[in-house]
């Protein structure tokens, strides 16, 4: 069976383990428990007829505390870029991360995951900013919390990485 | 102890568990394995282990070893933090490292419980403080620009209102109609002092921010709102020079009615047309139009200026706190108000370049649909066109001043200048802080009226400039009078830091502005700044305070002077007369009679004097009255002296008058 590494990227608090336990546990917990390093997981994908293993590599949120380790990537096939569109610097930080993984590791496919979908009415990103993200890179609104678009962001992604060149 | 169980024991001490390499997936562990290593890969003393097959992370580590154990490059390669499960579920924190030891490829692998728990708090602890903090600054920022707004869009009809009270004043008004001219001034007086106090109350407990963004599902007409904006522009418009014209709508069978708030409407094509304002050069013209479709109507204001900067984008352009490059507003919450609203009901924002120069701001809302407007566009038929700023004040300063007016605000700008200037002073006008201090050195004024926040460098910086140069020259404090949209204590704390004689709150009134620069006249020496209450209506002088009560009619300020001081003789000694002969009644009645004579005049302690008296007398207490009555005299003997010193012939008046 295929196995692909797939990385979670974002700043600190988008809600990255989070969207890894709805998709591989389908829990959600309200409290936000940091993540320290990374942690690993898994889960079995089917994809047009195909079932693929995506190994899930939860990394921890860059801040000031933790720099993100590049050799985390290493074997990556692909990579989620969660943002917290409830704080704007998040997709800042991400765009920034995005570059810099893009100069270390050349063209590799990514979802861009705008999660906590449901608190969009405390969204503070620009609408036409938004707008703009979703018109130039795949994107995919999520919640962690009620499930919404979580499943297809990485199915959306197993597919991406299926149809990339190897 | 033998060697090995030492080595052992350290190993187990520090959490450590050693594994030779033997090529593909297999490791051979070195020395005891650590339970902790048994409960998670199931490892057993002496043998071999697929590690890389049991552990996803260390599968993908094992790349890297091996590159490194390849090279054989010196020092060790190390896999960063990870966690594993136990055979209980307990996530158990690693770290690995590649190392050669002896000739051998060994993984080392740390447990980091010990210290993991502490740093994980550490972390934790860190990371929901920054959160918080976000919040709370995100909080911060909404109640600032619900504060902003508020500030702005109740300034904004004071400023026109008192230009227009200030305009009409300086016509020769009849006296009856100064009368309501002057009720009106002092109406929008205690608006502003209403809306500071409430603002004080209650700036750091605002509740309404969360109504600010509800959408409305009230039906305003969009004509009558532009009407409504151009109108109360049209003062602020003829201060520029600048012709502001609503254009003639031709349909007047078409229903003018947008989803929109009345109030934040009007509010919507003021800020538009303060922004056009803004740019709008000297004998250009500043067009509103209405125009619109079946499911939504579009207003425009149409202005000839420089138009937007090339790189200016619509983000950019109606951003939080977005600030044009040249001549930016004050706190760039205008627009933002704009899109936030317009959006919220469900319509559109924009602004773009004219072929024919200038520029364009529009937005769009959706029609609504349940109300048709019975008289659509009626009151657009006639374009409003801006009134000639042709109106001269005709009292004049004591002695011409030499005044530089340094304020990014076009229409506060203008209104100081028009006011200064007709009031007899040489005036020089700034646009920003370097304009400010270049106006400074080549015309070495009398006064500097400096707004608080400039582009290029604000008018704290530009007191400080000057006071460094005036002490470097040795020469005298030029006086400097700063002008702040929100005068509060902290910021007459940084302009009197930052060298300034007094801070004057906007939107000023005529004699505020006129007390503040004028106080060059006299000797006040920089290092005693003066507080805002030296420019405050209850204290301003006597001179101003007649003319603020008579609209600056000279005639009938004359009038009462004499009228005063010929009566007050009779009245005092009808005071005199009743004290002497202890008589309550008649003080009462005397002190009561004299009181209203005195108060025209803001005699304030006279006038408490008076009061306090007439509670004397009708109370029958006595007992104070010889020292009220020398307060009452004393202040009186001041109150003569001042306005014998105004208006020595209106004491001749009175002398001829008590004579007859």
């Amino acid at each position: 069976m295929l196995q692909k590494k797939v990385c979670m990227l974002g700043s600190f608090a988008v809600g990255k383990t989070s969207l890894v336990r709805r998709f591989v546990e389908s829990i959600f917990d309200e409290k936000y428990h940091t993540t320290i390093g990374v942690k690993v997981d898994k889960k079995i994908v089917e994809v047009e007829g195909e079932k693929i293993t995506l190994v899930l590599w939860d990394i921890h949120g860059e801040d000031v505390f933790q720099k993100l380790h590049m050799t985390y990537l290493r074997g990556m096939f692909g990579y989620l870029l969660v943002v917290d569109p409830t704080r704007r610097q998040t997709l800042d930080d991400a765009l920034s991360l995005q570059e810099r993984v893009q100069r270390e590791m050349g063209s590799i496919p990514c979802i861009v995951i705008l999660n906590k979908c449901d608190l969009a009415a405390e969204w503070e990103i620009d609408h036409d900013r938004i707008s703009a993200l979703e018109t130039s890179q795949t994107t995919t609104r999520t919640s962690a919390k009620t499930g919404e678009g979580v499943d297809e962001a990485f199915l959306s992604l197993a597919k991406a990485m299926l149809d990339a060149p190897s | 102890m033998p060697q090995q169980s030492i080595s052992d024991a350290f190993l187990a001490h520090e959490g450590i568990a050693l594994f030779e390499y033997r090529g593909g997936s297999a490791f051979r562990p070195v020395g005891k394995i650590p339970d902790w290593c048994s409960s998670i890969w199931g490892a057993r003393n002496g043998k071999s282990l697929e590690l890389a097959e049991k552990s996803l992370f260390l599968e993908t580590f094992l790349g890297e070893a091996e590159e490194f154990w390849k090279f054989k490059a010196p020092g060790k390669v190390e896999s960063g933090s990870w966690t594993e499960q136990d055979s209980e579920g307990r996530e158990i924190p690693l770290e690995a490292s590649a190392v050669w030891l002896k000739g051998k490829r060994v993984l080392q692998v740390r447990n980091l419980s010990e210290t993991f728990a502490q740093q994980q708090q550490l972390f934790q602890t860190a990371r929901d403080s920054l959160l918080a903090h976000e919040q709370l600054m995100r909080e911060i920022q909404k109640k600032e620009i619900l504060l902003h707004c508020i500030i702005h869009d109740l300034s904004q009809p004071l400023t026109s209102m008192r230009a227009c009270f200030d305009l009409l004043l300086g016509k020769d008004l009849d006296p009856a109609v100064a009368k309501f001219v002057n009720t009106g001034r002092a109406e929008s007086q205690r608006q502003e002092r209403m809306i500071r106090e409430v603002l004080g109350a209650f700036s750091a407990d605002l509740a309404g921010e969360k109504n600010l963004g509800q959408g409305v599902s009230a039906s305003t007409n969009l004509i009558a709102s532009a009407q409504r904006a151009v109108e109360q522009f049209a003062p602020a418009f003829a201060a520029r020079g600048v012709q502001l014209v609503l254009a003639p709508n031709a349909d007047s069978e078409f229903g003018w009615r947008v989803i929109a708030d009345a109030t934040r409407l009007d509010r919507i094509f003021g800020n538009l047309l303060e922004n056009a304002l803004r740019y709008s050069p000297r004998g250009s013209t500043v067009t509103v139009r209405v125009e619109g479709d079946r499911k939504a109507l579009t207003a425009l204001v149409i202005d000839q200026g420089p138009g937007l900067a090339k790189d200016a984008t619509h983000d950019q352009l109606f951003a939080l706190f977005s600030k044009g490059k040249d001549r930016p507003g004050k706190a760039g919450l205008g627009l933002y108000f704009c899109k936030m609203t317009v959006e919220r009901w469900g319509g559109e924002i924009g602004a773009e370049n004219r072929a024919e120069g200038g520029s364009r701001f529009w937005f769009r809302l959706p029609r609504s649909q349940q109300v048709s407007d019975a008289q659509p566009g009626g009151s657009a038929a006639n374009p409003v066109k801006a009134q000639s700023s042709s109106n001269t004040e005709s009292r004049q300063a004591e002695k011409s001043l030499r005044i530089v007016v340094a304020d990014d605000d076009a229409t506060i700008r203008e209104l100081a200048i028009e006011l200064l200037r007709a009031r007899g002073h040489s005036v020089t006008d700034a646009a920003d802080g370097p304009a400010a201090l270049t106006a400074f050195d080549r015309t070495g004024p009398d006064v500097m009226l400096l707004d608080q926040q400039m582009p290029g460098m604000d008018g704290l910086e530009v007191a400080r400039v000057i006071r460094q140069r005036e002490e470097q020259a040795g020469a005298a404090p030029t006086r400097i009078v700063g002008l702040s949209g929100n005068a509060s204590a902290e910021d007459e704390r940084r302009s009197r830091d930052a060298g300034m004689d007094v801070l004057l709150g906007k939107p000023f009134e005529r004699n505020m502005l006129f007390r503040a620069v004028e106080r060059a006249l006299e000797t006040v020496p920089a290092s005693t700044p003066a507080s805002i209450a030296e420019v405050a209506p209850q204290e301003e002088n006597l001179r101003a305070h007649l003319l603020h009560m008579t609209g600056g009619n000279e005639k009938l300020m004359r009038k009462l002077v004499a009228g005063f001081l010929a009566d007050l003789p009779a009245k005092l000694s009808a005071i005199r007369r009743a004290v002497s002969k202890k008589d309550a009644d008649e003080l009462a009645a005397a002190a009561h009679s004299l009181r209203g004579a005195i108060a025209t005049f803001n005699a304030q302690k006279a006038v408490a004097a008076t009061r306090n008296l007439e509670t004397m007398g009708r109370t029958q207490h006595l007992e104070n009255v010889p020292e009220e009555f020398r307060t009452l005299s004393d202040d009186l003997v001041r109150l003569k002296r001042d306005l014998r010193a105004l208006y020595p012939d209106a004491s001749s008046q009175a002398k001829r008058r008590g004579a007859s």
